[in-house]
């Protein structure tokens, strides 16, 4: 089965997320902030990472470029989710090499079949 | 009284001359010495000088005395008819030894009255360059106050003006506009002691007290406290309490209601009275150009809020949005959840209040996209995609994506495109934005069985006409443009409120609007994304009949040649 690593401050997102991942059969990890998603990355080296932008301690942007600076991990595919919508902050994401930038608030379906293209 | 001199050695000559003016209005001289000539005019400074040709050393004795004696008249007795020409340098007029007395009387005479006229002509000359001075230091003065808006730069040239002006030998400025706190600013010539400043404070914190007289003054001032600035032209020498005996002019400087401080002046000659006007004209001339900076900083103060204030709003908008976003996004999935029935099968009722929460849901995150739509239009942060686009593909995909919907209402979409509508430079995504926000209000606002019209076509400038509500708020620039226009049979808005359409909130206040829901940001948007377009909206309607909302962006050719 897929390990997909989620990781948002927002408990109840994390918790949708989740319930439908697990509907579609895949095996969900979750973080509540910045320092333990980057820590439960490097354990389980997740088949891919939904990642919020705006959280305590690490933020999105600094996790996504910390994984895809190293080798291990830079193939694991990053959905980056945020409240911002700015042109400029997606520009920040691109460089940060998240593949796939998705705005709140998201259809559940568009992510879950998102996920499933990055892991077919 | 008329002090004549006579130059003579003839003991007749001067008995002649002594009888002659012997009356109260004359006062004769007759001298021969030399030095007693001399020591004489030098004393008494003699009017009328009468010189016999017969005395020794005639020629050195008048040129002496014309050379120090310049406006004294100067009369030559001579014997014979014959007279010397080097005499008539220094003469005024002659005198012959048979002259009958009335001619020389009447000789006299008109010399006094042409010396009068001279002296007169000479004091008016003196005052004439005198006021052409002070008229001078009050233009420069006057063109220095309109130069500046600058409160503290004022008042350093109203002093400077005043010493031009009036060669002051001491000002005592109290000026309220200098800095924030009342200064008393003292520009003297010589030094001050530290005891003659302090009676200067309270000298003018009298001074000002008194211009108030019985009411409250605008400002409390303490002669203790006053903070003095001085500036002294020669410190070398000092002033003295006796300062207080020179002459003295004193005067407000205010405007109306504004009072901006006051100004005395001292002097050690006396002031004349077109010193008195030239003082308070000085005075007076700084107080409009200082309520002028008054009012420019107070206007200047209130921009800056302003600008603080909007750029708090946009700020507090994009925070506000972003932080409803993030629960918004909860209870859309938690909807979400439900309504796949991944939790199993939901009755028909509660399918209906689901249905109810995800239909409001998906219109609060529509209106907090319009307002950060909004506010990322008002910061200048819109990002647009500028490219050759076709209108008319922008109008079948709003018109295939709404159709649905339209029908589900029983309202038939129909277009009536021109083929040939040339290409426009715009965002086509943000033009689908401005058409799908018109036709969803055509819907929204029209009933049952009724059709909405989509129509597009290139027009020139000069056919395109705006209504009077709007013509005056629009500017639309010379050359082609395609002109879009979306026309429904819906219910029409007043006329008192047409020219409120494209207002911010303006959602014109009736039941089936409120029932019809939206955030009233839609067509403010409208209008501001068409002006980064360079183009322009507006709307006809009649109520009860139905609108008609118009659009036009300039055609690409156009843009091209410009």
């Amino acid at each position: 089965m897929k390990k997909i690593l989620i990781v948002d401050d927002e408990q109840d997102i994390v918790e949708s997320l989740k319930f439908v991942l697990e509907a579609s059969d895949f095996t969900c990890y979750c973080a509540y902030n910045g320092e333990d998603g980057l820590r439960l990355a490097k354990e389980i080296i997740p088949d891919l990472i939904i990642l919020d932008v705006m959280m305590p301690k690490i933020n999105g942007y600094k996790i996504s470029r910390l994984l895809k600076y190293d080798a291990k991990y830079k193939n694991i595919p990053i959905l980056m989710v945020t409240a911002r919508s700015q042109e400029e902050d997606k520009l920040i994401g691109e460089e940060t090499g998240a593949d796939e930038y998705i705005t709140k608030p998201f259809e559940l379906d568009a992510v879950v079949k998102k996920v499933e293209q990055y892991l077919k | 009284m008329i002090n004549i001199l006579v130059v003579s050695e003839r003991k007749d000559k001067c008995d002649y001359f002594n009888t002659l003016f012997n009356k109260n209005t004359y006062e004769l001289s007759c001298l021969s010495d030399e030095n007693l000539i001399f020591d004489l005019i030098s004393a008494d400074n003699p009017d009328i000088i009468i010189i016999d040709s017969q005395i020794n050393n005639l020629k050195n004795l008048s040129k002496k005395i014309k050379s120090i004696c310049n406006n004294t008249i100067i009369i030559f007795l001579v014997s014979s008819t014959k007279i010397e020409k080097e005499l008539l340098k220094y003469a005024n007029a002659f005198f012959t030894d048979d002259m009958s007395d009335d001619f020389v009387l009447s000789t006299i005479n008109v010399n006094l009255r042409m010396k009068n006229s001279l002296e007169m002509l000479s004091n008016s000359n003196k005052d004439l360059a005198d006021s052409l001075y002070r008229l001078n230091a009050l233009y420069s003065t006057s063109s220095q106050f309109s130069g500046t808006l600058d409160k503290a730069k004022l008042i350093q040239y109203m002093i400077e003006g005043m010493d031009r002006a009036l060669s002051f030998s001491l000002t005592c400025t109290l000026s309220f506009c200098t800095t924030n706190e009342p200064v008393l600013l003292l520009n003297s010539l010589y030094e001050l002691s530290d005891e003659l400043i302090e009676a200067l404070k309270v000298r003018t914190v009298l001074n000002y007290n008194s211009l108030f007289e019985g009411k409250k003054p605008p400002f409390e001032i303490n002669a203790d406290s006053l903070k003095v600035i001085k500036q002294i032209k020669y410190p070398a020498s000092r002033f003295t309490f006796s300062l207080f005996r020179f002459d003295n002019m004193f005067a407000p400087i205010s405007l109306g209601e504004n009072f901006f401080g006051c100004v005395e002046i001292f002097k050690e000659s006396q002031f004349s009275p077109d010193d008195a006007t030239c003082f308070q004209t000085i005075a007076q001339q700084v107080s409009l150009p200082l309520k002028s900076a008054a009012l420019y900083q107070e206007i200047i103060e209130a921009n800056s809020k302003l600008a603080k204030l909007e750029r708090l709003k946009s700020e507090f908008i994009s925070i506000v949005s972003h932080e409803l976003r993030t629960p918004l996004t909860s209870i859309k999935n938690s909807l979400d959840i439900l309504m796949s029935g991944r939790c199993g099968e939901m009755n028909e009722s509660a399918d209906k209040f689901l249905s109810m929460a995800m239909r409001n849901v998906q219109r609060l995150s529509g209106i907090i996209n319009d307002l950060l739509d909004l506010s990322k239009i008002e910061a200048g942060k819109m990002d647009f995609h500028f490219a050759p686009t076709n209108i008319n593909t922008v109008i079948d995909y709003v018109k295939s994506a709404l159709s649905e919907v339209a029908k589900s209402k029983g309202l038939t979409i129909i277009t009536e495109q021109q083929d040939c509508v040339p290409e426009i430079t715009a965002d086509a995504q943000r033009l689908e934005q401005v058409l799908t926000n018109l036709v969803s209000n055509a819907i929204k606002y029209t009933p049952e069985n009724r059709t909405i019209t989509i129509s597009s076509k290139l027009i020139n400038s000069k056919d395109i006409h705006i209504n009077e509500y709007f013509k005056d708020s629009i500017h639309i620039a010379d050359g082609d443009y395609v002109l879009v226009c979306v026309k429904d049979e819906g219910i029409g808005i007043e006329e008192k409120n047409l020219v409120h359409a494209f207002d911010k909130f303006a959602q014109i206040e009736n039941s089936l609007s409120r029932k019809a829901g939206g955030t009233g940001l839609g067509l403010p948007i409208a209008k501001q994304l068409l002006e980064a377009h360079h183009g322009a909206i507006w709307c006809d309607s009649e109520l009860n009949k139905g609108s008609e909302f118009y659009f036009v962006i300039p055609a690409a050719k156009a843009l091209q040649l410009v």
